[in-house]
Protein backbone atom coordinates (compact mmCIF):
# COMPACT_ATOMS: atom_id res chain seq x y z
CA UNK A 1 0.00 0.00 0.00
CA UNK A 2 1.17 3.50 -0.79
CA UNK A 3 2.51 5.53 2.13
CA UNK A 4 0.75 8.70 3.25
CA UNK A 5 4.12 10.44 3.49
CA UNK A 6 3.89 13.94 1.98
CA UNK A 7 0.47 13.21 0.50
CA UNK A 8 -1.33 15.85 2.56
CA UNK A 9 -0.55 19.32 3.77
CA UNK A 10 -1.81 21.84 6.29
CA UNK A 11 -2.74 24.98 4.40
CA UNK A 12 -4.56 27.21 6.82
CA UNK A 13 -4.58 27.98 10.51
CA UNK A 14 -7.18 29.99 12.40
CA UNK A 15 -6.85 31.74 15.74
CA UNK A 16 -9.28 33.74 17.88
CA UNK A 17 -8.82 36.14 20.78
CA UNK A 18 -7.62 34.07 23.73
CA UNK A 19 -7.17 34.19 27.46
CA UNK A 20 -10.07 35.68 29.36
CA UNK A 21 -12.70 36.42 26.72
CA UNK A 22 -16.02 36.48 28.59
CA UNK A 23 -19.49 36.58 27.09
CA UNK A 24 -18.96 34.03 24.36
CA UNK A 25 -20.13 30.49 23.74
CA UNK A 26 -17.79 27.62 22.98
CA UNK A 27 -19.54 27.24 19.63
CA UNK A 28 -18.62 30.81 18.69
CA UNK A 29 -14.93 30.00 19.16
CA UNK A 30 -15.18 26.96 16.87
CA UNK A 31 -16.83 29.18 14.25
CA UNK A 32 -14.38 32.06 14.43
CA UNK A 33 -11.37 29.75 14.34
CA UNK A 34 -12.76 27.89 11.31
CA UNK A 35 -13.57 31.15 9.53
CA UNK A 36 -10.06 32.48 10.11
CA UNK A 37 -8.43 29.24 8.93
CA UNK A 38 -10.49 29.38 5.73
CA UNK A 39 -9.44 33.01 5.16
CA UNK A 40 -5.83 32.15 5.94
CA UNK A 41 -5.85 29.43 3.27
CA UNK A 42 -7.46 31.74 0.73
CA UNK A 43 -10.49 29.47 0.47
CA UNK A 44 -14.23 30.04 0.64
CA UNK A 45 -16.74 28.12 2.72
CA UNK A 46 -18.05 26.60 -0.55
CA UNK A 47 -14.65 24.92 -1.00
CA UNK A 48 -14.84 23.13 2.34
CA UNK A 49 -16.16 19.60 1.98
CA UNK A 50 -14.85 18.00 5.17
CA UNK A 51 -15.19 18.95 8.85
CA UNK A 52 -13.79 17.34 11.98
CA UNK A 53 -14.34 18.85 15.38
CA UNK A 54 -13.05 17.98 18.80
CA UNK A 55 -16.01 18.16 21.18
CA UNK A 56 -15.87 20.98 23.67
CA UNK A 57 -15.02 20.02 27.25
CA UNK A 58 -17.96 21.31 29.25
CA UNK A 59 -20.43 21.65 26.38
CA UNK A 60 -21.38 18.35 24.74
CA UNK A 61 -24.03 20.13 22.65
CA UNK A 62 -21.27 21.32 20.31
CA UNK A 63 -21.17 18.58 17.69
CA UNK A 64 -19.67 18.40 14.21
CA UNK A 65 -23.12 18.70 12.67
CA UNK A 66 -23.84 21.82 14.73
CA UNK A 67 -20.57 23.47 13.72
CA UNK A 68 -21.27 22.59 10.07
CA UNK A 69 -24.74 24.07 10.41
CA UNK A 70 -23.52 27.40 11.77
CA UNK A 71 -20.60 27.60 9.36
CA UNK A 72 -23.04 27.16 6.49
CA UNK A 73 -20.96 24.23 5.30
CA UNK A 74 -22.15 21.40 3.07
CA UNK A 75 -19.61 18.62 3.62
CA UNK A 76 -19.19 15.00 2.54
CA UNK A 77 -16.84 14.03 5.37
CA UNK A 78 -17.94 14.85 8.92
CA UNK A 79 -17.16 13.64 12.43
CA UNK A 80 -16.92 14.67 16.04
CA UNK A 81 -13.56 13.11 16.75
CA UNK A 82 -12.37 12.82 20.30
CA UNK A 83 -9.18 11.32 21.61
CA UNK A 84 -8.96 14.01 24.33
CA UNK A 85 -5.75 16.01 24.08
CA UNK A 86 -4.51 13.86 21.20
CA UNK A 87 -7.42 14.88 18.98
CA UNK A 88 -5.74 17.56 16.86
CA UNK A 89 -2.99 15.18 15.73
CA UNK A 90 -5.54 12.42 15.17
CA UNK A 91 -7.79 14.76 13.17
CA UNK A 92 -4.87 15.70 10.95
CA UNK A 93 -4.27 12.00 10.31
CA UNK A 94 -7.88 11.17 9.50
CA UNK A 95 -8.10 14.29 7.34
CA UNK A 96 -4.92 13.28 5.50
CA UNK A 97 -6.37 9.84 4.79
CA UNK A 98 -9.62 11.39 3.58
CA UNK A 99 -8.02 13.82 1.14
CA UNK A 100 -5.48 11.25 -0.07
CA UNK A 101 -8.35 8.96 -1.03
CA UNK A 102 -10.62 11.59 -2.50
CA UNK A 103 -13.23 11.48 0.27
CA UNK A 104 -12.82 15.22 0.69
CA UNK A 105 -10.70 18.00 -0.80
CA UNK A 106 -10.44 20.46 2.06
CA UNK A 107 -11.02 19.32 5.64
CA UNK A 108 -11.44 21.91 8.40
CA UNK A 109 -10.48 20.71 11.90
CA UNK A 110 -11.61 22.81 14.88
CA UNK A 111 -11.66 23.19 18.63
CA UNK A 112 -13.20 25.87 20.82
CA UNK A 113 -14.13 26.39 24.44
CA UNK A 114 -15.03 29.09 26.94
CA UNK A 115 -13.57 27.17 29.87
CA UNK A 116 -11.92 30.18 31.50
CA UNK A 117 -15.03 32.34 31.80
CA UNK A 118 -17.78 29.80 31.21
CA UNK A 119 -18.23 26.18 32.15
CA UNK A 120 -15.05 24.27 32.87
CA UNK A 121 -14.88 20.52 33.28
CA UNK A 122 -11.18 20.47 34.09
CA UNK A 123 -11.84 20.33 37.83
CA UNK A 124 -13.87 17.12 37.69
CA UNK A 125 -12.70 13.53 37.87
CA UNK A 126 -11.48 12.34 34.48
CA UNK A 127 -11.08 8.70 35.38
CA UNK A 128 -13.23 8.30 38.47
CA UNK A 129 -12.12 8.69 42.06
CA UNK A 130 -14.45 11.57 42.90
CA UNK A 131 -15.43 9.74 46.11
CA UNK A 132 -11.85 10.18 47.35
CA UNK A 133 -11.68 13.84 46.37
CA UNK A 134 -9.65 13.05 43.27
CA UNK A 135 -10.65 16.14 41.32
CA UNK A 136 -9.03 17.68 38.30
CA UNK A 137 -6.79 16.76 35.40
CA UNK A 138 -3.78 18.08 37.31
CA UNK A 139 -4.03 15.36 39.96
CA UNK A 140 -3.81 12.53 37.43
CA UNK A 141 -0.58 13.89 36.02
CA UNK A 142 0.70 14.87 39.47
CA UNK A 143 0.31 11.21 40.43
CA UNK A 144 2.50 10.25 37.46
CA UNK A 145 4.96 13.03 38.23
CA UNK A 146 5.34 11.90 41.84
CA UNK A 147 6.19 8.42 40.63
CA UNK A 148 8.78 9.92 38.26
CA UNK A 149 10.39 11.76 41.19
CA UNK A 150 10.76 8.36 42.83
CA UNK A 151 12.06 6.52 39.76
CA UNK A 152 14.07 9.22 37.96
CA UNK A 153 15.06 11.65 40.67
CA UNK A 154 13.46 14.48 38.73
CA UNK A 155 10.97 16.92 40.21
CA UNK A 156 10.53 20.67 40.51
CA UNK A 157 14.26 21.26 39.86
CA UNK A 158 13.79 19.70 36.41
CA UNK A 159 10.28 20.97 35.71
CA UNK A 160 11.18 24.59 36.39
CA UNK A 161 13.53 24.45 33.39
CA UNK A 162 10.62 23.51 31.13
CA UNK A 163 8.33 26.19 32.59
CA UNK A 164 10.96 28.89 32.24
CA UNK A 165 12.07 27.92 28.73
CA UNK A 166 8.48 28.10 27.56
CA UNK A 167 7.87 31.38 29.33
CA UNK A 168 10.84 32.84 27.45
CA UNK A 169 9.17 31.83 24.19
CA UNK A 170 5.83 33.27 25.36
CA UNK A 171 7.55 36.56 26.11
CA UNK A 172 8.26 36.74 22.35
CA UNK A 173 4.67 35.91 21.36
CA UNK A 174 2.10 38.74 21.55
CA UNK A 175 -0.73 36.17 21.34
CA UNK A 176 0.45 34.35 24.45
CA UNK A 177 -1.51 34.86 27.66
CA UNK A 178 1.84 35.28 29.45
CA UNK A 179 3.41 37.58 26.82
CA UNK A 180 4.12 40.41 29.25
CA UNK A 181 4.96 38.30 32.28
CA UNK A 182 8.47 36.98 32.69
CA UNK A 183 9.31 34.12 35.05
CA UNK A 184 12.40 33.67 37.21
CA UNK A 185 13.42 30.55 39.06
CA UNK A 186 12.25 32.26 42.22
CA UNK A 187 8.86 33.01 40.63
CA UNK A 188 8.53 29.34 39.81
CA UNK A 189 9.34 28.15 43.30
CA UNK A 190 7.11 30.80 44.86
CA UNK A 191 4.09 29.94 42.75
CA UNK A 192 1.31 28.42 44.80
CA UNK A 193 1.26 24.66 45.27
CA UNK A 194 -1.99 23.33 43.84
CA UNK A 195 -1.79 19.58 44.01
CA UNK A 196 1.59 18.31 45.11
CA UNK A 197 4.00 17.88 43.46
CA UNK A 198 2.59 20.50 41.03
CA UNK A 199 2.75 24.23 41.49
CA UNK A 200 0.65 26.73 39.58
CA UNK A 201 3.48 27.18 37.07
CA UNK A 202 3.53 23.46 36.29
CA UNK A 203 -0.04 23.76 35.03
CA UNK A 204 -1.36 24.97 31.66
CA UNK A 205 -3.35 28.15 30.94
CA UNK A 206 -7.04 27.39 30.53
CA UNK A 207 -8.33 29.80 27.91
CA UNK A 208 -11.46 31.08 26.22
CA UNK A 209 -10.56 30.57 22.59
CA UNK A 210 -10.74 28.47 19.46
CA UNK A 211 -8.20 27.09 17.03
CA UNK A 212 -8.54 25.48 13.62
CA UNK A 213 -6.50 24.17 10.73
CA UNK A 214 -7.20 22.91 7.21
CA UNK A 215 -5.84 19.80 5.51
CA UNK A 216 -5.78 19.21 1.77
CA UNK A 217 -3.77 17.18 -0.74
CA UNK A 218 -0.16 18.14 -1.37
CA UNK A 219 -1.12 18.87 -4.97
CA UNK A 220 -3.94 21.27 -4.12
CA UNK A 221 -1.83 22.83 -1.39
CA UNK A 222 0.66 24.18 -3.91
CA UNK A 223 -2.03 26.36 -5.54
CA UNK A 224 -3.16 28.06 -2.34
CA UNK A 225 -2.25 31.36 -0.73
CA UNK A 226 0.17 30.21 1.96
CA UNK A 227 3.25 28.02 1.87
CA UNK A 228 2.10 24.43 2.47
CA UNK A 229 3.27 22.51 5.50
CA UNK A 230 3.50 18.86 4.53
CA UNK A 231 2.63 15.92 6.77
CA UNK A 232 5.68 13.66 6.41
CA UNK A 233 4.88 11.14 9.09
CA UNK A 234 2.12 10.21 11.48
CA UNK A 235 1.39 7.77 14.26
CA UNK A 236 -0.99 7.03 17.08
CA UNK A 237 -0.75 4.83 20.14
CA UNK A 238 -3.40 4.73 22.80
CA UNK A 239 -2.47 2.85 25.98
CA UNK A 240 -6.02 3.58 27.23
CA UNK A 241 -5.68 1.80 30.59
CA UNK A 242 -7.25 3.43 33.63
CA UNK A 243 -4.44 5.35 35.39
CA UNK A 244 -4.78 3.22 38.52
CA UNK A 245 -3.54 0.18 36.63
CA UNK A 246 -1.38 2.05 34.14
CA UNK A 247 2.14 0.84 33.63
CA UNK A 248 2.97 3.94 31.58
CA UNK A 249 2.84 6.75 34.15
CA UNK A 250 6.63 6.82 33.95
CA UNK A 251 6.72 5.52 30.38
CA UNK A 252 6.71 4.15 27.86
CA UNK A 253 3.71 6.31 26.96
CA UNK A 254 2.12 6.38 23.52
CA UNK A 255 4.93 8.71 22.44
CA UNK A 256 7.26 5.76 21.94
CA UNK A 257 5.32 3.70 19.42
CA UNK A 258 3.54 6.59 17.71
CA UNK A 259 6.85 8.43 17.42
CA UNK A 260 8.67 5.44 15.97
CA UNK A 261 5.91 4.94 13.40
CA UNK A 262 5.85 8.62 12.44
CA UNK A 263 9.64 8.83 12.05
CA UNK A 264 9.70 5.62 10.04
CA UNK A 265 7.03 6.90 7.68
CA UNK A 266 8.94 10.17 7.30
CA UNK A 267 12.22 8.29 6.76
CA UNK A 268 13.88 10.38 9.45
CA UNK A 269 15.63 10.08 12.79
CA UNK A 270 15.48 12.36 15.82
CA UNK A 271 18.61 14.14 14.56
CA UNK A 272 16.50 15.59 11.74
CA UNK A 273 14.06 17.26 14.13
CA UNK A 274 14.66 21.01 14.35
CA UNK A 275 12.12 21.76 17.07
CA UNK A 276 9.45 20.04 19.16
CA UNK A 277 5.91 21.18 19.80
CA UNK A 278 4.90 18.89 22.65
CA UNK A 279 1.50 18.81 24.35
CA UNK A 280 2.49 20.29 27.69
CA UNK A 281 -0.64 20.19 29.81
CA UNK A 282 1.80 19.97 32.72
CA UNK A 283 5.57 20.37 32.90
CA UNK A 284 6.07 16.69 33.68
CA UNK A 285 4.31 15.75 30.45
CA UNK A 286 7.20 17.27 28.51
CA UNK A 287 9.75 15.32 30.56
CA UNK A 288 8.10 11.97 29.92
CA UNK A 289 7.19 12.57 26.26
CA UNK A 290 10.64 13.78 25.20
CA UNK A 291 12.10 10.77 27.00
CA UNK A 292 9.76 8.36 25.24
CA UNK A 293 10.52 9.90 21.84
CA UNK A 294 14.11 9.00 22.60
CA UNK A 295 15.79 12.37 23.11
CA UNK A 296 17.33 10.96 26.31
CA UNK A 297 17.29 7.75 28.29
CA UNK A 298 15.26 6.79 31.31
CA UNK A 299 16.04 9.07 34.19
CA UNK A 300 18.31 11.36 32.16
CA UNK A 301 15.80 14.19 32.02
CA UNK A 302 17.36 16.04 34.91
CA UNK A 303 20.58 16.48 32.96
CA UNK A 304 19.03 17.05 29.55
CA UNK A 305 16.20 19.43 30.34
CA UNK A 306 17.71 22.89 30.69
CA UNK A 307 16.04 26.20 29.90
CA UNK A 308 19.03 27.24 27.78
CA UNK A 309 18.60 24.18 25.56
CA UNK A 310 14.80 24.38 25.23
CA UNK A 311 14.31 28.14 25.09
CA UNK A 312 15.24 30.79 22.51
CA UNK A 313 18.82 30.22 21.34
CA UNK A 314 18.75 26.58 22.40
CA UNK A 315 19.66 23.49 20.39
CA UNK A 316 16.27 21.80 20.95
CA UNK A 317 13.63 24.53 20.81
CA UNK A 318 10.51 23.44 22.67
CA UNK A 319 6.96 24.78 22.54
CA UNK A 320 7.94 27.96 20.76
CA UNK A 321 4.62 29.77 21.23
CA UNK A 322 4.88 29.39 24.99
CA UNK A 323 2.83 26.20 24.67
CA UNK A 324 -0.10 25.20 26.81
CA UNK A 325 1.80 26.39 29.88
CA UNK A 326 2.38 29.97 28.77
CA UNK A 327 0.56 30.62 25.47
CA UNK A 328 -2.94 29.13 25.81
CA UNK A 329 -4.55 25.75 26.36
CA UNK A 330 -6.24 24.80 23.13
CA UNK A 331 -5.85 21.05 23.43
CA UNK A 332 -3.48 19.60 20.81
CA UNK A 333 -4.26 22.48 18.47
CA UNK A 334 -1.77 24.75 20.27
CA UNK A 335 1.33 22.70 19.39
CA UNK A 336 0.05 21.79 15.93
CA UNK A 337 -0.75 25.31 14.74
CA UNK A 338 2.49 26.66 16.19
CA UNK A 339 4.48 24.17 14.12
CA UNK A 340 2.67 25.38 11.00
CA UNK A 341 3.31 29.04 11.78
CA UNK A 342 7.01 28.34 12.41
CA UNK A 343 7.48 26.29 9.23
CA UNK A 344 5.87 29.08 7.20
CA UNK A 345 8.26 31.61 8.70
CA UNK A 346 5.42 33.71 10.13
CA UNK A 347 6.32 33.54 13.82
CA UNK A 348 7.61 37.11 14.22
CA UNK A 349 9.93 37.69 17.16
CA UNK A 350 9.82 34.04 18.16
CA UNK A 351 10.63 32.77 14.64
CA UNK A 352 12.99 29.82 14.64
CA UNK A 353 16.19 30.36 12.70
CA UNK A 354 18.27 33.54 12.73
CA UNK A 355 15.79 35.71 14.70
CA UNK A 356 16.13 33.46 17.76
CA UNK A 357 19.61 32.02 17.10
CA UNK A 358 18.22 28.54 16.54
CA UNK A 359 18.33 26.00 13.73
CA UNK A 360 16.50 26.99 10.57
CA UNK A 361 13.24 25.05 10.92
CA UNK A 362 12.74 22.45 8.23
CA UNK A 363 11.13 19.68 10.25
CA UNK A 364 9.08 19.90 13.45
CA UNK A 365 7.75 17.09 15.64
CA UNK A 366 4.21 17.65 16.95
CA UNK A 367 3.14 15.56 19.92
CA UNK A 368 -0.34 15.32 21.44
CA UNK A 369 -1.49 13.26 24.40
CA UNK A 370 -4.78 13.00 26.22
CA UNK A 371 -6.49 11.57 29.26
CA UNK A 372 -3.73 10.78 31.71
CA UNK A 373 -1.39 9.82 28.85
CA UNK A 374 -4.06 7.33 27.76
CA UNK A 375 -4.11 8.59 24.16
CA UNK A 376 -1.32 9.78 21.90
CA UNK A 377 -0.70 11.11 18.40
CA UNK A 378 2.46 12.21 16.64
CA UNK A 379 2.99 14.21 13.45
CA UNK A 380 6.18 15.02 11.60
CA UNK A 381 5.69 18.25 9.66
CA UNK A 382 8.01 19.87 7.11
CA UNK A 383 8.25 22.93 4.93
CA UNK B 1 -23.05 10.18 58.86
CA UNK B 2 -26.22 12.18 58.33
CA UNK B 3 -24.53 15.24 56.89
CA UNK B 4 -22.01 13.75 54.53
CA UNK B 5 -21.63 16.41 51.83
CA UNK B 6 -18.74 15.04 49.80
CA UNK B 7 -19.33 13.49 46.37
CA UNK B 8 -20.31 9.83 46.58
CA UNK B 9 -19.20 7.10 44.20
CA UNK B 10 -21.18 6.86 40.98
CA UNK B 11 -22.75 3.44 41.28
CA UNK B 12 -23.51 1.66 38.03
CA UNK B 13 -24.62 -1.81 37.02
CA UNK B 14 -20.94 -2.64 36.47
CA UNK B 15 -19.66 -1.65 39.91
CA UNK B 16 -22.70 -2.13 42.18
CA UNK B 17 -21.43 -5.47 43.51
CA UNK B 18 -18.07 -3.94 44.46
CA UNK B 19 -19.80 -1.30 46.57
CA UNK B 20 -22.15 -3.88 48.12
CA UNK B 21 -19.09 -5.76 49.40
CA UNK B 22 -17.57 -2.52 50.67
CA UNK B 23 -20.76 -1.96 52.66
CA UNK B 24 -20.00 -5.31 54.32
CA UNK B 25 -16.42 -4.11 54.90
CA UNK B 26 -14.98 -6.55 52.42
CA UNK B 27 -12.56 -5.52 49.70
CA UNK B 28 -13.36 -7.76 46.76
CA UNK B 29 -12.43 -7.46 43.11
CA UNK B 30 -13.25 -9.58 40.09
CA UNK B 31 -10.76 -12.38 39.48
CA UNK B 32 -10.81 -13.83 35.98
CA UNK B 33 -11.57 -17.53 36.17
CA UNK B 34 -9.75 -18.13 32.91
CA UNK B 35 -6.40 -16.35 33.35
CA UNK B 36 -6.42 -15.32 37.01
CA UNK B 37 -6.04 -11.57 36.36
CA UNK B 38 -7.71 -9.41 39.00
CA UNK B 39 -9.31 -6.43 37.29
CA UNK B 40 -10.27 -3.02 38.60
CA UNK B 41 -12.41 -0.97 38.06
CA UNK B 42 -15.15 -3.61 37.80
CA UNK B 43 -16.14 -4.58 34.28
CA UNK B 44 -17.99 -7.10 32.13
CA UNK B 45 -14.88 -8.79 30.85
CA UNK B 46 -11.23 -9.44 31.53
CA UNK B 47 -9.06 -6.89 29.68
CA UNK B 48 -6.30 -9.52 29.43
CA UNK B 49 -8.17 -12.51 27.93
CA UNK B 50 -11.78 -11.35 27.38
CA UNK B 51 -13.24 -14.11 29.50
CA UNK B 52 -16.50 -13.02 31.11
CA UNK B 53 -16.18 -15.64 33.82
CA UNK B 54 -15.14 -13.97 37.08
CA UNK B 55 -15.46 -14.45 40.83
CA UNK B 56 -15.38 -11.71 43.45
CA UNK B 57 -12.08 -12.52 45.14
CA UNK B 58 -11.66 -11.36 48.72
CA UNK B 59 -8.43 -9.35 49.01
CA UNK B 60 -6.18 -8.95 52.03
CA UNK B 61 -6.46 -5.17 51.99
CA UNK B 62 -2.69 -4.96 52.35
CA UNK B 63 -0.57 -3.02 49.93
CA UNK B 64 2.06 -0.38 49.28
CA UNK B 65 1.75 3.18 48.07
CA UNK B 66 2.58 3.33 44.33
CA UNK B 67 2.20 7.10 44.05
CA UNK B 68 0.28 9.91 45.71
CA UNK B 69 -0.71 13.54 45.44
CA UNK B 70 -1.42 16.10 48.13
CA UNK B 71 -4.20 18.62 47.58
CA UNK B 72 -3.08 22.03 48.81
CA UNK B 73 -6.14 23.83 47.46
CA UNK B 74 -9.75 22.72 47.49
CA UNK B 75 -11.45 21.79 44.22
CA UNK B 76 -14.80 21.25 45.96
CA UNK B 77 -16.38 23.11 48.89
CA UNK B 78 -16.95 19.87 50.80
CA UNK B 79 -13.18 19.30 50.92
CA UNK B 80 -12.25 22.81 52.07
CA UNK B 81 -11.72 21.73 55.68
CA UNK B 82 -9.67 18.69 54.65
CA UNK B 83 -6.79 20.56 53.02
CA UNK B 84 -4.14 19.19 52.88
CA UNK B 85 -5.36 15.71 52.00
CA UNK B 86 -3.88 12.86 50.04
CA UNK B 87 -5.10 10.68 47.22
CA UNK B 88 -2.85 7.73 46.49
CA UNK B 89 -2.62 4.77 44.17
CA UNK B 90 -2.24 1.71 46.37
CA UNK B 91 -0.57 -1.36 44.90
CA UNK B 92 -2.40 -4.23 46.56
CA UNK B 93 -0.51 -7.37 47.53
CA UNK B 94 -2.64 -9.46 45.14
CA UNK B 95 -1.60 -7.31 42.14
CA UNK B 96 -4.24 -4.73 41.26
CA UNK B 97 -3.94 -1.07 42.14
CA UNK B 98 -6.65 1.24 43.39
CA UNK B 99 -7.07 4.88 44.28
CA UNK B 100 -8.03 5.93 47.76
CA UNK B 101 -7.11 8.27 50.59
CA UNK B 102 -4.29 7.72 53.06
CA UNK B 103 -5.37 8.73 56.55
CA UNK B 104 -4.07 8.42 60.11
CA UNK B 105 -0.78 9.90 58.97
CA UNK B 106 0.57 13.41 58.35
CA UNK B 107 0.77 14.17 54.64
CA UNK B 108 4.45 15.06 55.10
CA UNK B 109 5.15 11.51 56.27
CA UNK B 110 3.66 9.73 53.27
CA UNK B 111 6.19 7.95 51.05
CA UNK B 112 6.12 5.77 47.97
CA UNK B 113 6.37 2.08 48.94
CA UNK B 114 4.97 2.76 52.42
CA UNK B 115 2.98 -0.31 53.59
CA UNK B 116 -0.69 0.46 54.13
CA UNK B 117 -3.84 -1.47 54.99
CA UNK B 118 -7.49 -0.97 54.21
CA UNK B 119 -10.26 0.08 56.58
CA UNK B 120 -13.83 1.06 55.80
CA UNK B 121 -15.40 4.41 56.42
CA UNK B 122 -19.22 4.25 56.62
CA UNK B 123 -19.98 7.65 55.14
CA UNK B 124 -23.72 7.09 54.60
CA UNK B 125 -26.17 4.32 55.37
CA UNK B 126 -25.60 3.02 51.86
CA UNK B 127 -21.92 3.70 51.16
CA UNK B 128 -18.73 2.57 52.86
CA UNK B 129 -15.49 3.84 51.36
CA UNK B 130 -12.35 1.70 51.49
CA UNK B 131 -9.57 3.89 52.84
CA UNK B 132 -6.00 3.15 53.80
CA UNK B 133 -3.77 3.88 56.76
CA UNK B 134 -0.16 3.01 57.51
CA UNK B 135 0.37 -0.51 58.79
CA UNK B 136 0.71 -0.14 62.53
Amino acid sequence: MESLKDKAAIVGVGYTPQGKVPGRTSLSFHLEAARNAILDAGLKIQDIDGLLIQPTMGDPSVTAALVAQYLGARVRFLATLDTFGASAGCQAQFAAMAVAHGLANYVVCTYGENARSGVSEYGTALNGGIEYGLFGAAAGYAMAARRAMHEFGTGPETWKEIAIAQRRWANLNPQAIMYTRSMTYQDYYESRIIVEPFRLFDICQISDSGRAFIVTTAERARDLKKRPVYIMGMGQDHPATNPQQATFLTGPTGAKLSGEQALKMAGLTLKDIDACEIYDCFTYTVEIELMDYGFYGRGEGKDFLKAERLGPGGDLPLNTSGGLLSEAYQMGFTPLTEAVVQLRGEAGDRQLGAPTSTREPEIILVSNNGGVMQTHSTLILRK
Amino acid sequence: MKNYLKPLPIITDDNRQYWEYCKKHELRMQKCQNCGYIRFPPSLLCPQCHSMDAEWEKLSGQGKIYSFVIYRISYHPSYADDIPYTVAIIHLTEGPRMESNITDCKVEDIRIDMPVEVYFNDVTDEVSLPKFKPVS
